[in-house]
């Protein structure tokens, strides 16, 4: 069913490059293999993220879209549902079987109804309004909670690597 | 370039110790001698046996791999890690028969284990790459064909030095290789099965479900082996340790690929007996496109009790993971059929049917909270069965009892389902009772006024209880996030306004992957300007 996934991500891609959303660009890295792409999310506006042009790649599985893509940080990212290697954690990337963390209800878990475009949406708003609960990097959880303005420091000092300043 | 570096010096060194040696000693055997009652020359000596495996390890690759994908890379570390840590546990137990020609089986078991991993990945790379040429296919039998008969020697051997010798580490050989031997066997069955797919112009319906079933096998197969060595270990040494995590995880991939065969073929079942074919006006109506390939539906579409629409082939797969209607989530296992009899008694048997759907997920049962019992007056709830306990917490003896010998086991095992089905239906019964008294409650509240203090305290305690449970606090997701800048950002907005630190707090220099962030930012965009 190789055929299957690539013409989905093939329709998703069109998709995407014909109604993007706003503030999130992605596509294969390299048009022969579709299975890889790359994601770039400005930080949402009006966050502690915002201004920011965030780089990320999306890994496909070959039975996409049964199977959700994993999703990974290319630059340095500080927040509580990204791990220190960029690994991204939330609920719609992970398959209803699975549970990391531990908690997490199935209804908001991967399905076929998902698409590239919700998961770069969500991620949006994951940016904009972390959990906290979620124990992917504990000490951004922490400092959310407890010393907000340190965090910010932190997320402008990402903002402005990513940007090159 | 560090490679060759560590290659040469570790050469230099090498040429330095065994030229140290012939110069003072002037003859082969006493430097040979000297070589090996010297601690720092066997290091060299060590280190260099070492760089050369991974210079051999290298070619091996480079001949049968060509180049490694990146994933491939990150996974092989993964495993040699976890595969390194294991094998040094596995030298505690066998502390007493410690000699170099020990270490030099481990290395070699561990290089042989290398090469199966590398085989398995490549191999499910084959459905996702559009082209496999002639040298893939050559490449990937010789190497299997060598890899199989490796394994076969070394099974052999460990046969017959325990037959001849009694149990020694060989042991360990023995089952590490019948292990990787079914591996191959593994690989080789897919390799087959995506070889055939692949030749074929039309997508294969039912390989999905071939893919399960040589699942099953195997799994059954290692947990048997597992089971029997870890047996045999303690009977003569002592509980080895080093084996519990990959057995662990083959008794999880086997409960999981038997959880998979029995609720799929009974979804699939239900989806082919029961759930009528989609009609022209319904097709119209869901824009005529399956939400789970994309592509247009014009026949072949079922509808589920929910009503929604979707590709036969394409429900078959989907119900081959989860048995949930992609859309709204609906358990297909326990809804009744949209137009006539609730599912047959054989569909399910034993589980009593549920007076509503219930749009939990059933293959995953959720943590059962102690729940005060249920409020006979709005319903009869099935009574809720003890909770199994997790797997983590069994003894080996519980285990091996649990995956043991055939028959009984399966049974156990279907009981143990229908226990988590029944449990499933009883939670959605209380959430249902829960609402409903809330409702009531609130309904009471807003008429009769304080009288209310007394009910409202009693309703309150179970209906916080399971929405601690069933519904915590996720990561935002889309299922109902709306492309609006507004919404994603309006709650935000009263948040302190950002402190933007003075200019030099960002005066580090640049490091690498800044550089390579701004250049791939710099190239995707570039990219998309041209594209669009
Ligand atoms: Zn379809
Ligand atoms: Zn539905």
């Amino acid at each position: 069913m190789a055929g299957s996934a690539l013409r989905r991500l093939m329709a998703e891609y069109k998709q995407l490059t014909l109604n993007p959303p706003e503030g999130i660009i992605a596509g294969p890295i390299d048009e022969e293999n579709f299975f890889e792409w790359e994601a770039l999310i400005t930080g949402p506006e009006g966050t502690c993220f915002e201004g920011g042009v965030f780089p990320a790649k999306l890994s496909f599985p070959p039975d996409y879209p049964l199977s959700p893509p994993k999703m990974r940080f290319l630059c340095e990212m500080f927040h509580p549902n990204i791990y220190a290697d960029g690994r991204v954690c939330i609920s719609i990337l992970h398959a209803p079987g699975d549970d990391p963390m531990g908690y997490e209800s199935s209804a908001e878990r991967w399905s076929p109804v998902q698409s590239v475009e919700k998961i770069l949406l969500s991620v949006v708003s994951m940016l904009a309004e972390p959990n906290d609960e979620s124990g992917a990097n504990v000490d951004a959880a922490k400092m959310w909670r407890e010393d907000r303005e340190q965090f910010n420091m932190i997320a402008d000092r990402i903002v402005r690597k990513t940007l090159g300043l | 370039m560090k490679a060759i570096l560590a290659t040469v010096i570790s050469l230099a060194l090498t040429t330095v110790v065994i030229g140290n040696a012939y110069y003072q000693k002037k003859q082969f055997y006493p430097s040979i001698v000297y070589l090996t009652n010297s601690n720092p020359s066997m290091a060299v000596m060590y280190l260099q046996a070492f760089i050369l495996v991974l210079l051999v390890g290298k070619l091996l690759r480079k001949i049968f791999f060509g180049q490694l994908r990146p994933a491939e890379f990150e996974h092989l570390i993964e495993r040699s890690w976890y595969a390194i840590t294991e094998t040094c546990l596995a030298f505690t137990v066998f502390r007493d028969d410690f000699n170099p020609k020990f270490i030099a089986l481990f290395t070699l078991l561990l290089f042989l284990k290398a090469f199966h991993w590398l085989a398995e990945d490549r191999v499910d790379y084959m459905e996702r790459s559009p082209v496999i040429g002639l040298l893939f296919h050559v490449r990937i039998l010789s190497l299997l064909m060598l890899l199989a008969q490796s394994d076969f020697y070394f099974i052999h051997h460990a046969y017959q030095f325990t037959a001849s010798k009694g149990p020694s580490v060989q042991l360990v050989f023995g089952f590490e290789y019948s292990i990787l031997l079914i591996m191959i066997a593994n690989i080789l069955i897919k390799y087959v099965l995506h070889a055939i797919d692949s030749r074929w112009e039309t997508p294969w319906e039912s390989k999905a479900a071939v893919l399960l079933y040589t699942e099953l096998a195997i799994n059954f197969l290692k947990v048997l082996l597992y089971i029997g060595f870890v047996a045999v270990m303690v009977r003569i040494y002592t509980l080895p340790l080093f084996a519990f995590r990959p057995m662990y995880e083959t008794m999880r991939s086997f409960k999981k690929a038997y959880n998979d065969v029995v609720l799929s073929r009974r979804a699939i079942r239900n989806m082919n007996t029961l759930y009528p074919d989609a009609t022209a006006a319904e097709l119209a109506a869901a824009d005529n496109e399956c939400i789970i390939c994309r592509e247009e539906m014009h026949s072949g579409a079922k509808k589920l009790p929910c009503n929604h629409i979707f590709h036969a082939a394409c429900l078959r797969l989907w119900f081959q993971r989860q048995q949930t209607c992609p859309t709204c989530r609906l358990n297909v296992l326990r809804a009744p059929a949209p137009a006539a009899e609730p599912a047959p008694a054989h569909a399910a048997p034993g589980h009593p049917a549920p007076p509503a759907p219930a749009p939990t997920a059933a293959p995953v049962p959720p943590p059962f909270p102690q729940m005060p019992p249920p409020m006979m007056a709005w319903g009869m709830p099935p009574p809720p069965p003890p909770r199994p306990a997790s797997l983590g917490n069994l003894t080996m003896a519980e285990l091996q009892r649990m995956e043991g010998n055939e028959r009984r086991a399966i049974e156990a095992r279907l009981q143990l389902l229908r226990e988590i089905q029944s449990m499933l239906d009883a939670s959605v019964l209380l959430m249902q009772q829960y609402s409903t008294v809330v409702g009531s409650v609130a309904q009471n509240q807003a008429t009769v006024g304080t009288q209310t203090l007394e009910m409202g305290r009693t309703t309150e305690e179970p209906e916080t209880k399971p929405k601690v449970k069933s519904e915590p606090d996720v990561v935002p997701t889309t299922s109902s996030y709306q492309p609006s800048p507004v919404a994603s950002t309006s709650r935000v907005k009263n948040e302190p306004p950002l402190d933007r630190p003075p200019a030099d707090a960002d005066a580090n220099p640049r490091d690498k992957t800044d550089a390579d962030a701004e250049e791939l930012r710099r190239r995707r965009l570039q990219k998309f300007t041209l594209d669009k």
